[in-house]
């Protein structure tokens, strides 16, 4: 993909026009919007209809939150964010909903992808989605006390911290049905959530997903925190995804000053993005492989992995590369010695990963798992609004970096490679093609890395500006969104990841298999807890 | 068959060979705290030889990690670190387990679930707090829906700081947990 030539058309002009034609009634005012974000006010009791109408157009949702508005303005304002990826812009509809009556109608029936984060405003602001199909908390475990919404900005700690976990299942009943609750601790090396599965015979009926143990209030704690030390939070939001939370928080903080990272240092982003891609993907073949029993090739993905994220650290420090990107550029510089070891590094990487796959491909005991399990079609993915290899493996073919390009990737040629099958199989192509894509924009960027300095000047975002940044990280469309306050603080800033869009999809790919493929499947998109809980 | 075994003679064994060395002159000041694999590894088991007789179950509980923690404990089990050649293992039920890794600050809404499995693991069992989140509350500090270490919720005997720690360093710490 290269740089758009010639004169853009105006972004969302026909979106712009349709809204007004079609709600003309409905008093929308369309402010001009910044570089590529577009605002349009929409009453509360329209939202939902107006949603779905940009959903028709082509909009797919990239978050959704709420801010508490009511010291200034006495409201709370909605924000739902959709992309308009044809155009590489974003199209925000908002609607101020008044302090005293705290409701508005939930999206989710026309935009199904609001789900969980119609649930979550619910929890974080108190303000209640009527109307949504189900309702009940998402991250909020019952045990609660009443009026405890976080990121309200008046919001004191309740005195009662002890917070036992309780939760209300949808309960499934009838002849030969189980109930298999698991978690939240699990028998692994793994993240906490509870699954409650009802199943008859081996077949599962349903799945519950209970997450939210992780909720270590992030959103809350980086408040009023200048950019260095709310950047350490963003960073550690996610442990595996650490780059690209950092790069979508700088990318969001750049935004809101106006400023650019220099030509190297998106290079460099590019580049650490992409070495991020490869260590996570080259673990998610060994944990499908392990799944199996495939003990070789898991031991050999594992070993993989585990060369790209010493290459991470000999070359910038830091096993999960923290530390590397800040708002304004990189901190650290890549010398021509550095960039000849790691070409060679990658060349025998990419060897090594053709060989994984083909001897784990050709192995016929290994395909009878992976094919036809937890398949997800593109119409629930589509309508969840799944991202990332997710998507691409039942043949959506989004991609941040092709949408909304960001770092280096408008000047870089490649591809994005998608399958249709929808299952395991699929998802396992998809990782394994795009370490070898990876790979190839590793290697173009180094051929055409540009000189000169790492770091803008400082970046100081005016009090009340605020921005937007979007990464495709390992697993998918990553969002940052941030508002400045005084002094070159953050003073809100709302974080969605992938995972956090993937999850319900989970639930749904795991119907009609048998409950032993769970932890194939599971792992088969192999989503994140932290940054869904934060 | 001969595929595999030609294969095998060809890359050579990987365990605790460095995947990927720089060039000596480029290669990073060597961390203090980092040794050989193999000779903390041989020192770890002759610990656990003492104390265990022959192994050592560890059971992990992740109390509100960001995840980074969890990838490095999982490396020790990779074929690069492989501590189970040094009779180390994780286990999946707090019943077999001789220590417990704790991870995460810990979250509250995790409180009960670490206290529960504490309860169900066998005495004498070592407590040992992995990351700079578990020793003292790490980035989380401060945040309302945390605690400040896991020692407030169980006593730790041993505490790997680090965010996160690397494998050498859980390593050198596991050692350190045995020697105490």
């Amino acid at each position: 993909m290269t740089g758009s030539t010639g004169t853009p058309p105006l972004p969302l002009d026909h979106v712009l026009r349709s809204l007004r034609e079609r709600f003309a009634d409905a008093a929308i005012e369309a402010e001009p919007g910044r570089r590529r974000e577009q605002r349009v006010a929409v009453p509360a009791a329209r939202l939902s209809e107006v949603a779905g109408a940009v959903r028709g157009w082509g909009g797919s949702l990239i978050t959704a939150f709420a801010l508490d508005e009511r010291e200034p303005h006495g409201h709370f304002r909605l924000r739902y964010l959709f992309s308009m990826a044809q155009e590489d812009a974003v199209l925000t509809l908002e609607s101020a909903i008044h302090a005293g009556d705290p409701h508005f109608p939930s999206v989710t029936p026309e935009v199904p992808a609001a789900h969980w984060l119609e649930r979550e405003i619910q929890d974080m602001m108190g303000l209640l989605a009527t109307g949504h199909p189900d309702p009940r908390p998402l991250v909020a475990h019952d045990g609660w006390p009443r009026g405890c919404h976080p990121l309200r900005r008046d919001f004191v700690p309740p005195g009662d911290m002890a917070w036992p976990p309780r939760f209300a299942f949808t309960p499934v009943e009838g002849e030969g049905v189980f109930e298999i609750p698991v978690g939240p601790i699990h028998a692994g090396i793994i993240e906490p959530g509870h699954f409650r599965f009802a199943s008859v015979g081996e077949s599962v009926l349903k799945l519950d997903v209970r997450l939210g143990w992780k909720y270590r209030g992030l959103e809350t704690l980086a408040r009023g925190k200048r950019i260095a030390p709310a950047l350490e939070i963003a960073e550690r939001a996610c442990g595996l995804c650490a780059f690209s939370h950092a790069l979508a928080f700088s990318g969001a903080v750049e935004e809101a000053a106006g400023v650019l990272a220099p030509p190297r240092a998106r290079a460099l982003r590019s580049l650490a993005g992409e070495l991020e891609r490869i260590y996570n993907h080259c673990g998610d073949l060994a944990g499908i492989l392990l799944d199996v029993a495939y003990a070789v090739g898991a031991a050999e993905g594992q070993r993989l992995k585990e060369v790209a994220q010493q290459a991470c650290d000999a070359l910038f420090g830091h096993r999960f590369l923290r530390g590397l990107c800040v708002p304004g550029g990189v901190t650290r510089d890549l010398d021509d010695a550095r960039q000849r070891w790691l070409r060679a590094l990658l060349a025998r990487l990419r060897v090594d990963v053709e060989e994984l796959v083909r001897a784990a491909t050709a192995n016929d005991a290994v395909m009878d798992r992976l094919a036809g399990a937890g398949t997800l079609g593109p119409e629930p993915a589509r309508d969840l609004g799944v991202v990332g290899p997710a998507a691409r493996a039942c043949g959506i073919g989004h991609d941040v970096r092709r949408a909304h390009p960001y770092a280096f990737y408008p000047d870089l040629d490649f591809q994005v490679p998608v399958r249709s099958a929808g299952d395991v199989s699929a998802r396992f192509s998809v990782k394994a093609d795009e370490i070898q894509e990876s790979i190839n924009i590793i290697d173009q960027t180094l051929l055409r890395l540009p000189g000169g300095p790492l770091l803008t000047e400082r970046v100081v975002p005016p009090a009340g500006r605020s921005g937007l940044g979007l990464v495709e990280s390992p697993r998918g469309l990553l969002s940052h969104w941030i508002r400045a306050g005084e002094d070159g603080t953050i003073d809100e800033w709302r974080m969605r990841s992938a995972s956090h869009a993937n999850w319900p999809a989970v639930a749904i790919a795991v119907l009609d298999n048998i409950v032993p493929d769970f932890p194939l499947i599971n792992k088969s998109f192999n989503l994140c807890y932290a940054c869904v809980d934060r | 068959m001969w595929e595999i075994l030609l294969h095998s003679l060809r890359k050579g064994v990987v365990t605790a060979k460095p995947a990927a060395p720089l060039p000596h002159d480029l290669a990073p000041a060597p961390r203090d705290s980092a040794g050989p694999i193999e000779l903390l590894g041989e020192a770890l088991r002759s610990e656990i030889h003492r104390l265990f007789g022959r192994s050592m179950k560890l059971r992990h509980v992740d109390c509100g990690s960001c995840n980074g923690c969890e990838s490095e404990l999982q490396a020790l089990l990779n074929p690069f670190y492989d501590l189970q050649r040094f009779g180390l293992d994780f286990v999946a039920s707090p019943r077999h387990a001789d220590a417990l890794i704790v991870t995460g600050p810990p979250a509250l809404h995790l409180e009960e679930a670490l206290r529960l499995t504490d309860e169900a693991t066998p005495r004498p069992r070592l407590v040992i707090a992995v990351g700079d989140c578990a020793c003292s509350g790490g980035f989380c500090a401060g945040s309302f829906a945390t605690r400040l270490g896991v020692h407030e919720v169980v006593p730790v005997d041993v505490r790997i700081p680090g965010c996160p720690p690397r494998p050498e360093e859980i390593t050198r710490g596991l050692l350190k947990a045995l020697r105490k």
